[in-house]
């Protein structure tokens, strides 16, 4: 088992990746009760966004991380304010059902702009070549994902625990009413969250796209993968964000590597079991049935 | 027709007029239809574009050129969007809605498979011009269907040859998680077999499922297996991202046999740039630099014209396909769609990939798998360029007719 | 008497698809015939989506079961249409039967995500068990050497295959309204609307679920198994979690509260797809622009809103 320590790297990777995605479908369903269908097409707006300033503006890929996903937050706001707005108190299909049509519309208009052919962002010079760790060549892009991936972490701890912004934004979700009686601007809050998931997914967008070709079928592919995210570790959960995508990052890292002919089913396979035996997730509140 | 006006003319003049007029004008301006199904939307919709760019080229050629039997060609487009099920009832629009001609397309093995049994109800010539599932000029082949694109056993035996040639002895395989994955490591290890009993054909293999994104777990098991030969089928983004990810991972150092085969689509080696290593072997159904040949000539410098870049084999495969119904109506002397199946029949044409001939036995192009070994930068067109080129014999690569399973 | 002019318009209407090949261009029996198996696979979708409120994201696991049965049964033992469709109906009630099982003990997004999940696992399997299901190619290459019933019908005549399927469609479609109107029906739409005081009633709410979702699934699989035939071929696809989203949009379209809603809903968006396409690739921003307008501004749907509106007009 020579290969463990990539295996376990590699993991962590795709996992802190997939976290910063996954985090922000929590933290929008925690606060606005609406699971966000059209959030990998959000995150794939990042990528494209990141594709526009670095490939073809010649931008730094640094601008490109500190822009573009503010970007993607503008356009949540505008889904927001335009759609979003009239279904906040209907059902959470209705919300299944708008965010869907949401990211039917961001995905096609994105091809009808930029084509559907592969595009590729290269990373920029200093992240660029590999490092040997472990005793085997690692690429250093992959060390920075890791590590942006712990400063997200870090950071959003910080803003729930310890900033007054953080601690509004977790009355909203667990009493909006409350939270309102209280003389907090809910409206605000509200599409101030979307926006911040948003922008979260737009962040994975930008890191995403120097390792990952961009096409406009990504958001697709990492919606799914990002439902498996939080009902592995709980919707609306921050700590399940987080143990759902290290589950999953694992799934990928050990099951691609060690169980390969088993690769497409693992994921669901480990969504059922935990749903089966944990309906609300690993990390969920309470039962809900 | 002149004694018949004559005759007319006598009656009515009235009536004359506008029955020659009505026959006169559906010789001259009723334009002959093409149905063409592809990928137009989602993530593979490069493809459908790739397709359409080659067709536009080739109708536009023949509408200068005065047509197809004095008429005018056009071209109508349904996306199949990938499904089966939308191909089919796009397949019927066109034959019974929009009264098409013939029909070309599909870039989906799986849609292949779908659609090509419900052919023989439109009567409608059908030419395959990506798809290369070797059953639908196998088992599920009819009198309808052709294709002019090269099929998976065709380039798998090319692929088995070259590999037989190396000193490699251990093989392994990376593919997509699906038919084409699957069948590519089959073929090319029994054909591999068969010609090098030696070889040792691995137990470790890796199918990521298509649109892995993250192919580095595979990656590092097969490294951990120790091949000294690789055939990896991966294609499209997902081989874009294999590339770049092997690269980090020191894969294409390790001195194994490399052999990609949909490697040298001009679309990853657009998305790729130098990020393709050298010295590794690609193929692809058709590499625009293999064949010096007027067609192809013609073909290349007039895509390069019009599109800036070189030539996709999708696009070459759609545009081949046009000038085959092209001849094919020319040597019926009629658009019926049943005449024009049998002409396609055996019937040999001058492409950019070469001569081609489709077989009568299984309907399936005689055509020519090339291979190369990925060399310098191309100084204008900016992807790599193939060296030690081989296009094979087709009569060579071609399963035997009776091994398709096909009856026809 | 507003009751009366529904029937009537109901019964026109199934005249009107009865007399279809004769008028319609040939091209439309084809049209009709995915509409009508689009609009039962609908239909039952909304058994558990519209009366009882789970929103599931994998019936296309039953249709596709339905399908898969079919044309293995067609391919393997030959055998008579009608035998091929009860076996398909059998097999896809006992898949709902298992993976309802687990799913009907969760509520609202759980539900939703578990059902997804089961799918997908079924999409999996059909795709990854080579041996059995051919994998991602599918099964294909069947054909219908009889019906069943000592009826001598040509099934490869689209036109007599868009009548079996009519006549199929129309029987299923009133045996699920009959559900519907049952005691057991006015149960599930008490279920919806809410459950605990169902519960205090001294009934057994996930029991409720399940036989729901067990008859869903089973309608679901009758119209797979008319799909495969009429598609020639049975692929994973249409296990897919995009192929579960379709009776969602249908429902939504032509309106969850009403039975019919969903058949409409079928009608329009094949009819849309079909148009559209011709004239711009652009079919799925359409769609996405239509289902976000409907959702925001007309939740009942275009056949809901209309209804809604006439039933209330002078009374």
């Amino acid at each position: 088992m020579s290969g463990l320590g990539p295996a376990l790297l590699n993991s962590l990777e795709m996992g802190l990746l997939l976290f910063v995605i996954a985090v922000g479908l929590n933290i929008v369903f925690g606060v606005l009760n609406i699971i966000n269908f059209a959030h990998g097409a959000l995150y794939m707006l990042g990528a494209y966004f990141g594709y526009t300033l670095i490939s073809i503006l010649g931008l730094p890929f640094w601008i490109a991380l500190l822009t573009a996903p503010l970007g993607v937050a503008i356009i949540a706001v505008l889904i927001d304010r335009l759609m979003l707005r009239f279904i906040y108190d209907r059902d959470i299909a209705d919300s299944l059902l708008l965010t869907f049509a949401i990211m039917l519309i961001i995905s096609e208009s994105v091809r009808s702009i930029y084509g559907s052919n592969i595009q590729a962002v290269y990373p920029p010079a200093i992240l660029d070549g590999t490092v040997s760790l472990l005793g085997s060549p690692y690429p250093i892009y992959s060390l920075f994902v890791i590590a942006m991936g712990l400063i997200i972490l870090a950071g959003l701890w910080y803003l729930f625990n310890r900033t007054r912004v953080g601690k509004i934004m977790r009355a909203a979700a667990l009493d909006r009413d409350m939270a309102e009686a209280l003389c907090i601007n809910t409206r605000m809050v509200v599409t101030g969250v979307f926006a911040f998931g948003a922008w979260l997914a737009g962040v994975g967008g930008v890191i995403a796209a120097p390792m990952r070709t961009i096409d406009p079928g990504m958001g697709e592919k990492i919606i799914i993968e990002s439902f498996i995210i939080v009902v592995i570790g709980g919707l609306g959960s921050f700590p399940g964000a987080l143990i759902g995508a290290l589950i999953l990052g694992a799934i990928y890292g050990f099951g691609g590597r060690y169980f390969p002919e088993f690769n497409l089913l693992l994921p669901f396979l480990g969504m059922a079991l935990v749903l089966l035996f944990k309906p609300t997730g690993i990390m969920g509140k309470g039962a809900n049935a | 027709m002149k004694q018949f006006n004559a005759k007319n003319l006598m009656v009515s003049t009235v009536t004359a007029a506008t029955l020659s007029l009505g026959t006169g004008n559906a010789m001259a301006e009723e334009p002959i239809r093409f149905g063409a199904i592809y990928i137009l939307s989602g993530s593979a919709a490069t493809y459908g574009e790739f397709a359409q760019r080659g067709i536009d080229l080739a109708v536009e050629e023949i509408n200068d050129s005065g047509g197809i039997l004095q008429r005018q060609v056009e071209v109508l487009y349904e996306d199949s969007q990938g499904k089966a099920a939308t191909a089919i009832q796009a397949a019927r629009k066109l034959a019974y809605q929009d009264n098409v001609d013939a029909l070309l397309g599909l870039d989906s093995s799986g849609v292949a498979q779908g659609m090509v049994p419900t052919v023989p109800e439109l009567q409608k010539p059908f030419i395959i011009t990506h798809a290369a599932t070797p059953d639908v000029t196998g088992n599920l082949c009819n009198e309808f269907t052709y294709r002019i694109s090269v099929n998976v056993p065709q380039n798998q035996k090319a692929a088995a040859m070259i590999a037989a040639e190396t000193d490699a002895k251990r093989w392994t395989t990376i593919g997509p998680d699906y038919a084409f994955g699957h069948q590519t490591w089959e073929y090319f290890g029994n054909y591999l077999k068969e010609m090098k009993p030696e070889v040792e054909l691995m137990e470790q293999t890796a199918f990521p499922r298509f649109g892995a994104e993250d192919f580095t777990p595979f990656i590092n098991g097969i490294m951990d297996a120790d091949p000294e030969g690789i055939i990896i089928s991966t294609w499209g983004g997902d081989l874009v991202n294999f590339i770049r990810q092997a690269n980090n991972l020191g894969f294409f150092d390790q001195g194994y046999e490399v052999m990609f085969t949909v490697g040298a689509a001009t679309e990853v080696l657009d998305a790729l740039g130098d990020q393709m290593p050298e010295g590794v072997w690609l193929s692809t159904r058709y590499w625009y630099d293999a064949y010096d040949n007027e067609a192809n000539t013609r073909f290349v410098e007039a895509y390069l014209d019009e599109y800036g870049s070189a030539p996709s084999y999708n696009s070459e495969g759609a545009y081949a396909a046009i000038y085959a119904y092209k001849q094919a109506m020319e040597a019926a002397g009629t658009t019926d769609g049943p005449a024009v199946a049998k002409a396609l029949s055996g019937m040999t044409m001058e492409a950019p990939n070469g001569t081609v001939t489709f077989r009568p036995g299984d309907h399936q192009a005689m055509v020519s798998p090339n291979w190369g070994i990925s060399g310098p930068m191309h100084p204008e067109h900016g992807i790599r360029t193939l060296t030690d080129i081989r296009v094979f014999d087709p009569e060579e690569v071609a399963r035997p007719v009776e091994e398709t399973g096909c009856t026809l | 008497m507003k009751q009366n002019i529904l029937t009537g318009v109901l019964l026109a209407v199934i005249a009107l698809l009865v007399a279809l090949p004769w008028f319609a261009p040939y091209f439309y029996i084809f049209v009709f015939t995915e509409i009508l198996i689009l609009g039962l696979f609908a239909v039952s979708f909304n058994l558990i989506f519209g009366f009882t409120g789970m929103l599931s994201f994998g019936h296309a696991a039953y249709f596709g079961m339905g399908a898969y049965t079919t044309a293995m049964l067609l391919l393997h033992l030959d055998w008579p249409l009608l035998y091929t469709l009860v076996a398909a109906m059998a097999l896809s009630g006992l898949l709902a039967l298992v993976i309802g099982f687990f799913c009907v003990r969760l509520s609202e997004v759980y539900f939703a995500m578990l059902t997804l999940a089961f799918g997908m696992m079924v999409f999996t399997i059909a795709h990854s068990w080579r041996d059995v299901t051919n994998g991602s190619d599918g099964i294909a290459g069947f054909r219908i050497s009889e019906f069943g019933l000592g009826l001598d019908l040509v099934m490869g005549n689209p036109a007599v295959y868009y009548h079996v399927t009519l006549a199929i469609v129309v029987i299923a479609a009133l045996v699920l309204y009959v559900i519907s109107r049952s005691s057991f029906g006015l149960i599930l739409k008490a279920i919806r609307q809410n459950p605990e005081r169902v519960a205090f009633c001294g009934l057994n709410v996930r029991s409720y679920r399940l036989a729901s979702f067990v008859i869903a699934g089973i309608f679901a699989g009758l119209a797979g198994a008319l799909m495969a035939p009429f598609l020639r071929v049975a692929s994973p696809e249409l296990m897919h979690w995009s192929l579960s989203a379709e009776p969602v949009l249908m429902s939504i379209l032509g309106g969850t509260g009403y039975f019919m809603g969903p058949f409409v809903g079928a009608a329009l968006f094949v009819l849309l797809e079909t148009w559209i396409t011709s004239y711009t690739g652009a079919w799925m921003l359409f769609l996405g622009i239509v289902l976000a307008l409907m959702v925001m501004f007309f939740r009942k749907g275009v056949l809901g809103t209309f209804l809604d509106w006439w039933m209330n007009k002078n009374d």
